[in-house]
């Protein structure tokens, strides 16, 4: 038997997490609008979709925040068309959010939020360079790790500090108020 | 808001990444000098396709135009000025487009919804299979 308030919660919970995939569904959009990769590196991103991703295990717990990640993943590549690519998509997002969590669990004290999207960030261009690495056969493609490091460097300051105004800005609301953790 | 907006912890990571990452790239450069002075004769240009050789051509001045017709679209490289770039494809991110005119030995252009990779390798001896029919 749950009871009311546990029902509540768990209405707020699951509340929260249709918006955030929604919002990274549609951030996930407007950054396949943006070509990163013209004037950069081939497969750099912004990483936007990363910062409902680390709000969410900033609010809710990793079992949740992975269902936002599966979620986010299928729903981007099923509107963009880029079934093909959903392999690579899902590897990076699952090792960036592989790291984070685990950065997030052991070293929260050390890291803020900008260490840890960045952590994300950089974990999320290995694992799509790994799953391309399987695909062509070939672990040339890795060449580009160095600049895409620098490149996601950039991008994790940029979403960290999005991030930290975010959970901020959320943690002010009644409906989040029961999830801010306390530090 | 409070407490700082980093920590020590972050500028650290954020230092070591730098790091690691410009002690790759830096020597790259150092020696791009070197190796752009070496003939381009014996650079070649190896594709291939779903990680099994395609084709390999020689890495010429003049222009070549190559296309790549496989079950899943086309990819069209032209290779002049003694490098590679691609030009045209019908993949749904176009990010192959994205990779420019690569000239350096080890770089790589990648189309992986076709499972196209085109890169620069040089010459181990063996037979070059120049295709007349292309440019």
């Amino acid at each position: 038997m749950t009871s009311l308030a546990e029902e509540s919660l768990l209405l707020k919970k699951t509340v929260i997490l249709a918006i955030f995939s929604a919002a990274a569904v549609v951030l996930g959009i407007v950054e396949s609008l943006i070509p990163l990769g013209t004037f950069m590196v081939p497969g750099a991103k912004l990483g936007l979709a990363n910062i409902m991703i680390l709000t969410c295990l900033y609010f809710l717990n990793g079992k949740d925040t992975l269902m936002l990640v599966v979620l986010k993943t299928l729903l981007t590549a099923m509107i963009l068309g880029t079934f093909s690519m959903l392999l690579f998509s899902l590897f990076g997002a699952l090792l960036s959010f592989a790291v984070m969590y685990g950065l997030m669990k052991i070293s929260r004290k050390r890291l803020s939020l900008i260490g840890i999207s960045v952590a994300g960030g950089i974990a999320h261009n290995i694992g799509q360079l790994g799953a391309a690495a399987i695909v062509i056969d070939s672990l040339n493609i890795f060449y580009y790790l160095p600049v895409l490091m620098i490149a996601g460097v950039a991008t994790g300051i940029v979403v960290g500090i999005a991030v930290r105004y975010l959970t901020n800005a959320l943690g002010h609301m009644k409906m989040f108020a029961a999830f801010v953790p306390e530090d | 808001m409070k407490g700082k907006m980093m920590k020590r912890g972050d500028l650290i990571l954020i230092g070591i990444v730098l790091i690691a990452a410009l002690a790759f790239i830096v020597p790259r450069y150092l020696n791009g000098d070197e190796s752009e002075k070496n003939h381009i004769q014996n650079r070649v240009v190896h594709i291939e396709v779903d990680g099994k050789p395609y084709k390999t051509l020689p890495l010429t001045e003049e222009e070549q135009l190559v296309t790549i017709n496989t079950d899943k679209g086309f990819n069209q490289i032209k290779i002049h000025d003694g490098g590679v770039q691609m030009i045209d494809a019908d993949c749904p991110d176009k990010l192959c487009l994205g990779f420019g005119f690569v000239t350096r030995p080890g770089q790589q252009i990648v189309c992986l919804p076709h499972r196209v990779s085109v890169f620069i390798g040089v010459d181990s001896g063996e037979e070059l299979e120049v295709d007349d029919v292309v440019g």
